[in-house]
């Protein structure tokens, strides 16, 4: 019986040395991202982002009030979510479609089968803004399991900048993702956002944005698919703060930029127009 | 009050190949109402088997057995008898008093009569002073005699008691004893099954000696000592076929 | 029938006397205290994500003590023997089966009323807007789901010979059911044939717990669910749980009790 409580006592040590050498050997940290010494990481291990992404899911669950499509209702339309759009394309609507059996339709009296978002006031019996708040809590914990998920801090810090009115702690949340993901051009973008909209400190919204951009072509410009929509809205806002601070030559050459990557350049160019216009004395 | 006519109940074994064992081959009994009757027998004999049939915990192969006239297979025959089984076990979560109140609720017995009954038996089977405490805290009499007491709990007109002094020190098997006159002076009948002899010979109207299913001698303890001319034991060893060893 | 009371009365006894549902629900409640004590970026009456802790764990917890009572009440009858001298009173092995069912499923009810009216109690100091008759209504049908898992419980305990084996398959058949069963039909259309036909008739076969599960409902405070439906749903669960209890008479009285 000793014997045995040694031996096992023994493996135990013997597992844990093991783990603390190799461990950092193999540990090959992505771009920007930090290895994190949480309890949530040391215990669930890699299988922390899983989670991290299953309570993001949830928070877009709980922002269309539960009427969601699970896993066999299409991969595509599962594996992305809407939160980031805030609120935009509606891809999955009607994706229950027509009852396929008599128990599937009689089933369906007792789930959500009805598209409502939170705070629209469409859900019955909760009308108002602020219900935003009932997503805050599965963001938060995502962003506990996965610091290196940068949507997380962004889509979090968006809901309480806009419509929660908790700017400080958006602004907070913001910087403890940056502190984790020191190379991020959106959270950088978000407080760029943020200090713009909220704060109205233009000038430093402007230095946010210019240290996003420049992010950006460090580490996303590199990339076989560059997340280009998110450097048409960096060069946007650039383009209209300086526009507001008088700048027009700053402002057209990030038009100029943008207009080399957008979709939109006949009216981008017709905006740039208009600044030139308003250049000349 | 007890019938069983032609009775023969056989077990299937589970393993293919193996034969059919048949535990009671065609008994035939009666008794009447008011007496002891002892059934005895080597283990093995079939008793247990018949009193199985009897109490509606296994079905006759072929064969019928009656309690009141009412045919063991329902329900209803079991309404006025009482069972005490060799091993007491009850639910050791309960204490005396809920186990005897339980048993009176599926017996049907009158609210305003469940009180005096519970008190009339547990003072008859010296509990009353343990009737609150769980019968996990009772010790193996104890526990032995609360069977008594849920056996009696209906009043019973027939009480069958499956070796019922087992396990009992002398006082306790002379207190059984005790009992089973009781009921006896009160008109009941008892049918009981029994190793002790010297104890069926004090108690016993009559008796049954089974062996390997059949029935071997059933009659008045002292018609069969006059028969046989030798004392039960000796009949009992005789009829099952016991040879003493040379010595 | 007359028997059926005291038989389920000892349960509700046992079930009172055991530990099991003290713990639950004090884990239950603990966790659910704690995570109500969590600080979310200084923004008071988050409600939602709560409700939806607290119900999940009702829901664990409820499957917990449905399974375990009803595993062990045959099984402990036949090792304690205490079946003998129950099956010596005037009682049929029918209606110790219709009891001990009765028993358990009074006892889930029991435990669910104290499980929602702490969660009663969590809603009104988390949120004003609480839609009490549709709480009544998830109560209502999740005391029916468990009279099916009961009844299902109920038979495995006279099919199989320990109860361990039979509580793990019938709570990995309910949690199965309960994640899968509305999608089989889903999948079965995907599949060729036989298979098809095969997981179609699974997908009619199975008692759909997840009808009567309503927590997105509560936690999205999303309207009642109609009157008929809701009577359907019940009658839906008698028919099953009938279809159960048949199934385990019919076992249950040609087995020998040792």
């Amino acid at each position: 019986m000793r014997t045995a409580a040694l031996l096992l006592v023994f493996l135990l040590v013997l597992c844990f040395t093991l783990a603390a050498a190799l461990v950092p050997a193999f540990d090959l940290p992505a771009r920007g991202r930090r290895p994190t010494d949480s309890a949530a990481a040391v215990l669930l291990g890699e299988g922390r982002r899983m989670f991290a992404n299953h309570f993001f899911t949830k928070a877009d669950v709980y922002m269309h009030s539960g009427y969601y499509p699970t896993i066999f209702d299409g991969a595509r339309l599962h594996a992305t979510t809407q939160l980031a759009d805030h609120g935009g394309a509606e891809s999955r609507e009607g994706f229950l479609g027509e009852p396929r059996d008599w128990l599937d339709r009689f089933g369906r009296n007792f789930y959500i089968s009805r598209h409502t978002h939170l705070g629209d006031g469409a859900a019955a019996g909760q009308k108002g803004p602020g219900l935003e708040r009932e997503l805050l809590p599965w963001l938060r914990l995502s962003a506990s399991l996965d610091p290196q998920r940068v949507e997380t801090y962004t889509v979090a810090a968006y809901w309480l900048r806009t419509h929660l009115g908790k700017v400080d702690e958006a602004e907070s949340f913001l910087r403890e993702g940056w502190r984790e993901n020191p190379e991020s051009c959106e959270i950088l973008f978000e407080l760029g956002r943020l200090t713009a909209e909220q704060r109205k400190d233009d000038a430093r919204a402007r230095n946010l944005f210019e240290a996003a951009l420049r992010k950006w072509e460090r580490h996303e410009a590199p990339t076989a698919e560059p997340d280009l929509t998110l450097k048409q809205r960096m060069l946007g806002n650039l383009a209209r703060l300086e526009e507001r601070a008088g700048r027009f030559d700053r402002a057209i050459a990030h038009l100029e930029a943008l207009k080399r990557i957008s979709p939109a350049a006949a009216m981008l160019e017709v905006q740039i127009e208009e600044l030139r216009r308003k250049q000349k004395p | 009050m007890l019938k069983i006519e032609n009775l023969i109940v056989e077990y299937r074994s589970k393993e293919i190949g193996q034969p059919v064992r048949r535990a009671v081959d065609g008994l035939s009994l009666d008794v009447q109402a008011g007496e002891v009757f002892g059934f005895l027998g080597p283990n093995g004999a079939g008793k247990t088997s018949t009193m199985n049939v009897l109490l509606g915990f296994v079905n006759a192969t072929a064969g019928d057995a009656y309690l009141f006239g009412v045919n063991v297979k329902e329900p209803v025959a079991r309404q006025r008898i009482g069972y005490l089984p060799e091993l007491t076990y009850y639910y050791k979560f309960l204490t005396a008093e809920e186990i005897l109140r339980f048993y009176a609720g599926i017996f049907r017995i009158p609210r305003n009569e469940v009180e005096n009954r519970i008190d009339a038996v547990l003072k008859l089977v010296e509990l009353d002073h343990a009737r609150k405490r769980v019968i996990k805290s009772y010790s193996k009499g104890m526990q032995q005699r609360v069977g008594l007491a849920q056996a009696l709990i209906n009043n019973p007109d027939l009480l069958i008691l499956d070796e019922p002094t087992s396990g009992l020190d002398p006082i306790g098997r002379m207190k059984v004893r005790e009992i089973i006159q009781r009921l006896r002076n009160e008109g009941k009948t008892v049918f009981f099954s029994s190793h002790e002899l010297g104890e069926v010979e004090m108690v016993c109207d009559r008796v049954a000696i089974l062996h390997e299913g059949k029935l071997r001698a059933e009659g008045k303890v002292s018609s069969l000592v006059n028969q046989h001319q030798m004392n039960l034991e000796q009949i009992f060893l005789k009829l099952v076929g016991f040879q003493p060893s040379p010595n | 029938m007359h028997s059926l009371w005291p038989l389920a009365l000892v349960v509700l006894k046992e079930l009172v006397r055991r530990k099991d549902f003290y713990v639950l629900f004090v884990l239950t409640a603990l966790l659910s205290v704690l995570m109500g004590s969590v600080n979310f970026f200084n923004t008071a009456q988050i409600a939602r994500y709560l409700k939806e802790i607290c119900l999940a764990l009702i829901w664990i917890s409820s499957l917990v003590i449905a399974i375990t009572t009803t595993a062990r009440q045959i099984p402990a009858e036949r090792e304690n023997r205490t079946i003998f001298p129950l099956l010596a009173k005037p009682v049929s092995r029918g209606q110790v089966l219709m009891g001990k069912f009765l028993g358990c499923w009074l006892a889930c009810g029991l435990c669910l009323l104290v499980f929602y009216a702490f969660f009663g109690v969590l809603s009104i100091g988390r949120s004003a807007e609480n839609n009490w008759l549709l709480l009544g209504q998830a109560l209502l049908l999740h005391w029916a789901m468990l009279g099916i898992l009961v009844a299902m419980t109920l038979l495995g305990s006279v099919v199989f010979a320990a109860p361990s084996s039979n509580g793990t398959i019938c709570f990995i058949v309910s949690v199965g059911i309960l994640l899968l069963g509305r999608h089989l039909n889903k999948v079965a259309l995907q599949l060729a044939e036989p298979a098809q036909s095969i997981i179609y008739a699974v997908y009619f076969a199975i008692p759909h717990f997840e009808i009567f599960d309503v927590r997105d409902l509560v936690i999205h405070h999303v309207g009642l669910v109609p009157a008929g439906p809701v009577a359907l749903a019940v009658l839906y669960a008698a028919a099953y749980v009938a279809v159960f209890l048949l199934a385990a008479r019919l076992v249950f009285r040609r087995q020998a009790l040792n």
